[in-house]
Parts: structure tokens; sequence; C-alpha cells
């Protein structure tokens, strides 16, 4: 749908090759640190900046020797995941009274919605271990870390499902149950699908967010370290390679990753497809099965 | 149209209800398993996991490894930016922390303020391998006992570049020349920053400064402020910036030259300015509200007593530890120079530098420093 | 005409009012718990006062009178203002064209990875990313070593330490904020809305003007509140590659709390807030554009 199919007068194919050039020149300059970034995580000197004083994968061997940083790794992807589900369902929810019920003065609800990426993260953090400690006496844990992540992840998602609402054309709901489907099946089929987009954006968001966070979680996590914490907190003689390492190491394995996820349907229909041929096959050779393997 | 209302709210309802139910019994299941873990570990000592709130320079995570194979007590660390937040976070946490690093004239504070514990030194067997200063440190004694086990230390000094800066800066005055515009750099730390005014302006306790001392201190810093090129987050940086030659002058811990020939950088030279050092020492205390008060001294002993580590780190971090039987194997693997460079063997020096330690004023410090730097 | 506008007033029922609002709840729940009984401590920090690295309750407004009294916080946060909007502006100017031209002119089962592309140098490290910037503008670093070597220049120029540089990073760090909020409100779009319009005789960037834009309004401002919001809040960047000529309002109230002034630090930064909400208060007809589209 988002394709168009109309590209075919000069002027618009001279438009579109300009936009993929640009297109181009965006990924180079979104890459350009990152190909440093990974540069370094070979350089033999402690400091990983230019000149490259050696060639060395020690880094490397570090990283998978290094338990701390496993460790972070993993509460890192852990407090991430429970953090995008959270937002994603929460923002998601939200946003559908915010557009559609009448709210009364909405824009208390959209400030209220919004005031936690206002307020700086030290803020929230230092206020909810008050709250956490003095209060709940909960005990600091990775999942009071999810909560704090999820107050400032929210807000995105509640903000860019709605804005996605907001332009959302309501006669092709009204059409749907003129049709007779019922409310659940109006929100499957109908709703949810056309701002999927917005949702794929927002876990996108949520997850990315967490993945940085460092300041609200730094607080409230207690004695667990998450990898930006790891990261921030080697303050008094600074970072190694090693930090370059790992990064180097997330960034093959979430390109792999979405790789995978995105290649995987159309691998999984050719193999499908190519069966589906197998046995039409022989079932022209042998209609019967008279023939034995 | 009512009908489809009715539905709509419906679907609305539930999907909010859920959401409500999942998020409740998400809080419930997450401190309820935590106060399962919490009475779990107090039930045995075996197989005790302590929360340790220190810098990443105290320790390697195989002295940790060591440590929970031969006593079987596990180590959580967390690293702290700095003495104040690491004070706060005591304060506020409670129990989550078992042991805490601190510099200096911190920990007396720490202490009085009720928040750590003093222990007995000489009950810890490892505690015969530290120089005999740093055994008897007279700002941490508590009658017999001590209140924290001695780290190491550095003094803060000025690393300069001699291509660029022909005359040696021994003062900190010096620094004011107008030749070296944009060409200094520090770390963001507004107290120290504060305290070189202080030491410039001629104040007994640089990190310590009365109201009066801090309006000289201010007024001294902002005619400082042209020449700092930028305010560092972490040494790397320092040591980057003397690397590709953007700043000539940095101030920071011992080693920085070291770092800087390390990183491909040009040779840089030291100098110590006439008005005095500043300078810190640390250790790690026993968190009062501890509730594994009892294997500190077994953890210490252990993760202190790994001398082979103790000298490594000095390789890996470039400042003097405490511990002298590591000086003697750092001789013994050739380190001697590098070792008797840094003042190893003498770690009487630094408890002749202006010590890092709390303010009576901290908020007027951060307002000075906020009204030199800001805009 | 929208079903809800066509409900009027009527409300009625409990479960009405729950079916309506219902979806609000988790939300209500998660903020009304673990942000709004924090936000108020937040408020009352800033009527307190600092000593001795702890906030006693002290009930005072002289944070607030400190912070209006003083030049230099008006000063930082006025070019703290200044450089978040160049940053935003850039950020949006430089993000539409390619969410355009993803959403237009890329297969539809190529858009998502390309998305993902876009997002996935986030997946390193905030701080490594920083440093790299530190590599690319520095005085031996890539750019100035490739003009060197084109002959461009003979000595290094001085990009880094100071405000365009912090504009620049803050434009990196941002921009896939921003691709990302306008790609989802592009996508789906109606492109024969805008051959029509060409058929009657637009101009093609008149019709993008007329036609396209305000129907992705709320994308827009929502794409602005993403990134403009949070660079007022920033004080790694700037304390990275801006040096002491960059430092924005976010680094002074960091100042505070590593301090442990949270007295000072909370008003400083409720300052800012309000502001912010000021703003969007101002704004708030754009925000809830419905008559854009008119169904």
């Amino acid at each position: 749908m988002a394709r168009d199919p109309g590209v075919l007068t000069t002027r618009g194919r001279v438009t579109r090759g300009g936009l993929v050039g640009y297109a181009g020149l965006v990924y180079v300059f979104l890459f350009a640190p990152i190909v440093l970034l990974v540069l370094f995580s070979f350089n033999a000197n402690q400091v990983g900046t230019f000149p490259i004083t050696g060639w060395t994968t020690q880094w490397y061997s570090q990283v998978f020797s290094d338990p701390d940083i496993q460790d972070a790794l993993r509460k890192t992807l852990e407090v991430g995941g429970e953090v995008t589900l959270i937002s994603v369902v929460v923002g998601t929810a939200a946003a559908f009274p915010l557009v559609r019920s009448n709210l009364p003065v909405p824009a208390v609800f959209r400030v209220a919605l919004t005031l936690p990426i206002m307020i700086p993260g030290i803020l929230i953090g230092i206020s909810l271990l008050i709250l956490f400690t003095q209060v709940f006496h909960f005990q600091l844990s990775p999942q009071t870390a999810v909560i704090g992540q999820s107050l400032y992840t929210t807000p995105f998602v509640v903000l860019l499902v709605a804005a996605r609402l907001e332009g959302f054309d309501r006669s092709l709901e009204r059409a749907a149950s003129d049709l007779g489907a019922n409310t659940f099946n109006r929100l499957r089929y109908v709703v949810l699908p056309l701002i999927s987009p917005a949702i794929f954006a927002g876990a996108l968001f949520a997850f990315t967010l967490s993945f940085d966070e460092f300041v609200i979680t730094y607080f409230i996590i207690g004695g667990y370290n998450t990898l930006p914490i790891y990261i921030f907190t080697q303050i008094k003689y600074g970072i190694t390679p090693e930090v370059n390492a790992l990064a180097s190491l997330l960034l093959i394995s979430s390109i792999v990753l979405m790789g995978t996820a995105f290649t995987l349907p159309q691998v999984l229909r050719g193999v499908r497809r190519l069966v589906r041929r197998r046995i039409a096959e022989r079932q022209i050779v042998d209609p019967v099965g008279e023939a034995t393997v | 149209m009512s009908e489809e209302r009715e539905l709509t709210r419906a679907e609305l309802l539930k999907l909010g209800g859920a959401g409500a139910a999942g998020l409740g019994l998400y809080l419930s299941g997450g401190s309820a398993l935590a106060a399962q873990m919490r009475s779990a570990a107090a039930r045995s000592t075996e197989g005790v996991t302590l929360n340790w709130l220190t810098w990443f320079d105290h320790y390697f995570p195989q002295q940790l490894t060591v440590t929970k194979k031969k006593t079987g007590i596990g180590c959580r660390t967390k690293l702290a930016p700095s003495d104040s937040q690491i004070y706060t976070t005591i304060r506020t946490t409670g129990s989550q922390f078992d042991i805490a690093a601190m510099d200096a004239l911190w920990v007396p504070k720490a202490h009085k303020d009720g928040l750590t514990e003093s222990f007995d030194l000489s009950s810890i067997p490892a505690s015969k391998q530290l120089y005999p200063d740093a055994r008897h440190i007279s700002i941490w004694k508590d009658g017999s006992n001590t209140m924290a086990y001695p780290n190491g230390w550095s003094t803060i000094q000025v690393y300069y570049n001699p291509k660029f800066v022909k005359t040696k800066p021994d003062s900190y005055d010096a620094l004011l020349d107008p030749k070296y515009k944009g060409k200094i750099v520090y770390e963001n730390s507004p107290e120290t920053m504060m305290a070189f005014g202080g030491l410039a302006t001629g104040a007994k306790q640089p990190y310590d400064l009365t109201i009066a001392e801090i309006a000289r201190a201010k007024a001294w810093l902002k005619k400082w402020k042209p020449n700092i090129l930028k305010l560092v987050n972490q040494n790397t940086e320092t040591v980057t910036a003397l690397k590709d030659e953007s700043a000539w002058i940095g101030l920071g811990n011992l080693g920085v030259e070291l770092r800087v020939k390390a990183a491909g950088g040009p040779p840089i030279k030291v100098a110590y300015p006439k008005e005095g050092l500043l300078g810190w020492f640390d250790g790690e205390q026993k968190v009062a509200r501890s509730k594994h008060k009892d294997v500190f001294e077994q953890f210490m002993n252990s993760v202190e007593g790994q001398t082979a580590w103790i000298a490594k780190n000095f390789i890996a971090n470039g400042r003097p530890m405490f511990n002298e039987k590591a000086y003697k194997l750092l001789v013994n693997q050739g380190y001697k120079h590098r070792a008797d460079l840094f003042n190893y063997s003498k770690p009487e020096l630094i408890f002749k530098a202006h010590l890092q330690g709390p303010s009576k004023n901290p908020q007027a410090i951060t307002d000075a420093f906020n009204e030199v730097f800001g805009g | 005409m929208s079903i809800a506008h066509g409900e009027g007033g009527g409300g009625g029922t409990v479960v009405s009012l729950a079916g309506r609002y219902g979806g609000l709840v988790p939300a209500a729940v998660l903020f009304g718990l673990f942000f709004f009984i924090p936000f108020g401590l937040i408020v009352c920090f800033s009527f307190w006062q600092d000593f001795d690295y702890k906030v006693i309750h002290h009930w005072t407004v002289e944070n607030y009178r400190y912070v209006f009294h003083q030049s230099a916080y008006i000063r930082t946060m006025w070019a703290t203002l200044w450089m978040a909007v160049a940053a935003t502006g850039i950020t949006l100017g430089l993000a539409f064209p390619f969410a355009y031209w993803l959403s237009r002119y890329v297969r539809a089962g190529l858009q998502k990875p390309l998305l993902v592309l876009v997002i996935v140098p986030f997946w390193t490290s905030y701080l490594l990313r920083m440093y790299s910037w530190l590599t690319i503008l520095g005085s031996k670093g890539v750019v100035n070593t490739a003009l060197e070597w084109l002959g461009i220049t003979h000595r290094p120029l001085s990009l880094l330490y100071d405000r365009p540089a912090v504009i620049v990073v803050l434009v990196y760090l941002y921009f896939p904020f921003a691709v990302l909020t306008l790609y989802s409100s592009i996508d789906r779009f109606d492109w024969d809305q805008l051959r029509a319009a060409m058929d009657l005789g637009a101009a093609p960037l008149r019709a993008l003007r007329k036609i396209l834009i305000p129907q992705i309004r709320p994308g827009i401002i929502t794409a602005i509140i993403f990134v403009f919001i949070p660079i007022l809040g920033e004080y790694l960047a700037p304390q990275i590659v801006g040096g002491t000529k960059g430092i924005m309002i976010g680094n002074l109230i960091d100042n505070f709390f590593a301090g442990a002034e949270y007295a000072r630090g909370s008003s400083v930064a409720l300052v800012v807030a309000l502001f912010i909400v000021l703003l969007l208060v101002l704004f708030r007809k754009s925000l809830a554009s419905k008559e854009a589209y008119g169904a």
C-alpha cells in the first residue's frame, strides 16, 4: 500500500533517484561513528582512538571471560524486553481514550502523560529511590528498574500511537461494523493493522531507550548492573576497548537477528513452495501411490 | 450505534483491566521474589552474595571469582561516580549494600553519620601486607578499630606537553597564562575545580572552603575559565585530548603520562605546583545496616590478600596501592622503575597532600562553580 | 465525522464510562503509583533546603529566587533553547525526506528492515558513539585528516568543543527518533491524493505542502516533541563534545545532583519543565488536530 506505483515520469524517476542517494548518505552518516567504534575494538592501545598502535583481539577475549560485563548485558536485555512489553501494552491502551473519548481538558492528560520526558532522569531516579526504599519498602532489583524505565518510555508509545490514531479514517471502521464486524474484530482486523507501524515504532523506541538508559536505572536497580551503568561508571580511569568489542558484538548480533527475522518468512515460504511442488510432481508421476520410495 | 459503543467500551475495559491486573501481579511477584531471596540469603553463610559499592579500579573480576571459590562468598559490584553519591546511596538504600568505598575525609563523616561500622584491622590477616603507615591512618581511627580497609592513593598534578609549554608550570597561577587559552582539560568535578581555586588563593583546606574562601576561589576560577578547553567525563578524554594535542595541559591522577604514551601520544611531563597538591586515598567500609556484617572481614581478607592481583592493579591503573607485599612482587617482576616513579613505596607522601573530603558548604561550592561555568 | 463526536456528552452508566476510559487504567496505575508521588516529592524538594548533603524539610523559596537572579542560569537557558531549536529544526529537516522516501518509494517488505537499520547503531553504546564523534571532528580526526589530505586546509580546523559540534552530535543522536515518528505517520498515506492534485494542475511541492503535511501534522508535532524536549535536558553530549563553550542547562542541573544538592537541582529542573509545559499548552491546538483530516 505504501509503495507508489505511479512513479513513471522522468521527474518522478529523478526524484526517486535523488532520494535514494540521499538515503544512502543518511546511512553513511549514521554508521560512520559505528565503523570507527568497531575499528577501535581491534586497537592495541587502551585508549580507543587514533592512531592504531597495533592490532589485537585481546579485547574480544576479555569480553568472553568477563563475568561482570556479561552479567550486565543479560540484565540489560532482560530489562529491555520487559520495558518494551509494558510500554507497548500500557501505551497503546492509553492512546485510544486520549484520542477518541471526549476527555475533559485533554491538554491536561497529554501534559501529564508527557511529564516524565520533561523531568531529568536523575530526578525521577532519586525520587523513585526514596519512594521504593522508604515508602513501599521494596528491595531494589531489575524489576524496580523496569518500572522506572517504563515511566520514561511509555509516553513515547502513547504519543506515537495517538498521533497515528488522530489521522485515522473512522469511516473504515464504520464500514467494517456495517458489514457485521464486532468491536474485537474491528480492532483486530481494521484498527490495529492500520496503526501497527506506530506500535512497531513504539516498540523500537521503548527498547532502544531502555537499552541506553543509565540515569534512572542507576538509582533504582540496587546492586545490579546494566550495560550503560557498567560503562558510564568507569569514571576515574576510563573505559577500555573491551567496551568497543562488546558493542561490536552487539551490533553484529542485532544485524544478524534482524536479518533472520526479516528473511525467515521468505525462506520458509520458499521451502514450503518447494515441498508442495515436490509433492505435486510425485502426484503426477504416481497418482495412486503404487511406486515405493 | 449504541451497540457499537457498548462493545467498544467493553473491549477497552477488558484491555485496561487485563493490563492493571498484569501490572499488579508483576509488581507483587517482583517484591515477593525479592523477599524470598532476602530470607534465603540470611539463612546460610554459604552462598552469601555481598553487594559492594566501589570504584572499578578496586578489584578485578578474577579476584572475586577466586574469593567465591575459596570462601563461598559471592560478590556483586556496583560502580559509583563520586563520594557524595556513595554517601547518599548508602543513606537512602539502607541494607542494599554491604561494603562501600570512600575517599580520605569522607570516611570519618560516613562513620559519624552512622552509615558505617568500624572494625579491627588486625583481625584481618591480609592487613599484614599493608605498609605500617596504612595500618595506622589516624583520621580513620576509631579507638582500636579502623573505619576502612585501605586500598590505594594518588595525588593530582599537572601534566603538560613540553612541545607547546616551554616553561614548567610550577604553580596554579601559571595556568592562568593567556598563552594557554583553551588548552587545559580537567574532570567535571565542581569540588576539585574549586579546590584548585582554593589552593591558588591560599585557602587552608581546599576541599572545605569557607564562604569567603569560596568567593576568592570563584574569582580565580573565572580568570581560569577561558583557558579550560573541556571538563571531561572520564580520564580517557583527558588522555585523548593530550594525545591529539588539542590540549597542552591536563590535570589528573598519577600515570597520565604513561597512558598518553601507551595510546601513541607525544611525550608528556609532570609538574607539581608549589602551592601544594590535592590528593586522595581510599578504602572499603563496612556498611552499618548490612545484613552480612559478619562475613566482611573474611571477604576483605580473601580479596585484599591476593597480592598478585594487587600488583596487577598497579600495572593496569597506574596509581600506588597501600599493599607493601605487592611492591616487592612488582620489583621481582621488573617494575621497580615504574613503581618508584610513582612513589609507590612512600605512602607517607599522600598524607601530606590536601585530602579529598566533604565540604561544610557543598551548596555554595556548586553554586559558585555553576556561576562560573554557566552560559 | 468520528463516532466519538457523534456521541456527544451522553455518559451515564459506570460500565459505559469504564469502557470509554478503560484504556487509561493501566497508565493511570503505572503513573499514579510510580510517577506522581515521586513528582510531588520533587516539587517538595524544590521548596526545601540543601544542607550537609541532605535535604532538610525547611520550606523556602530561596532556590527559585536563586535561579531567577543568577545570570549564569538565564544565559545558559537561553543558549540551550536556541541550540535545541536549531537541532530540532535540522533533525526534522533531514529526517523528513528520508521518512518520505521510505514510505513512498520503498517496497513494503523492505521498509521495516531499512527502518530498523536506522536504529541499529543505537544498540551499541551511547557513550561510545559520542566518543566516536571526538575522533571524527577532532584536530587529528577523520574530517581534518581528510581535508588536509585533499589540500583544502593546511592546519587542523577546530571543530570540537563549541556549540556547533554539540548541535551536530544532537542531530546525530535524535535523527532516528524523528525518522521513526515521521514514518509511522506518513505510512499508509494515500499517494493518489497527490496525483489527483497534480492532475488538477498543482506543482508537486505545493501538493506536498497542502495535502501531505496537514494530514501528518500530528506526526510532525510528535516528532518535534520527541526531539526538542529531551534535547533540553541533555548534558552528556554537551559535556563530551561541547567543551566549556557548549554548556547546556542540563549540565548545571547535573552538577547539583552530582553534589547531592537535590533541592537546588529540583528547582532548576522544574523551571525547565514548567517552561516546556507552557509550550505544550500554548501549542495544544496543533497537538489535537482532528480537523486536519476531516473524516
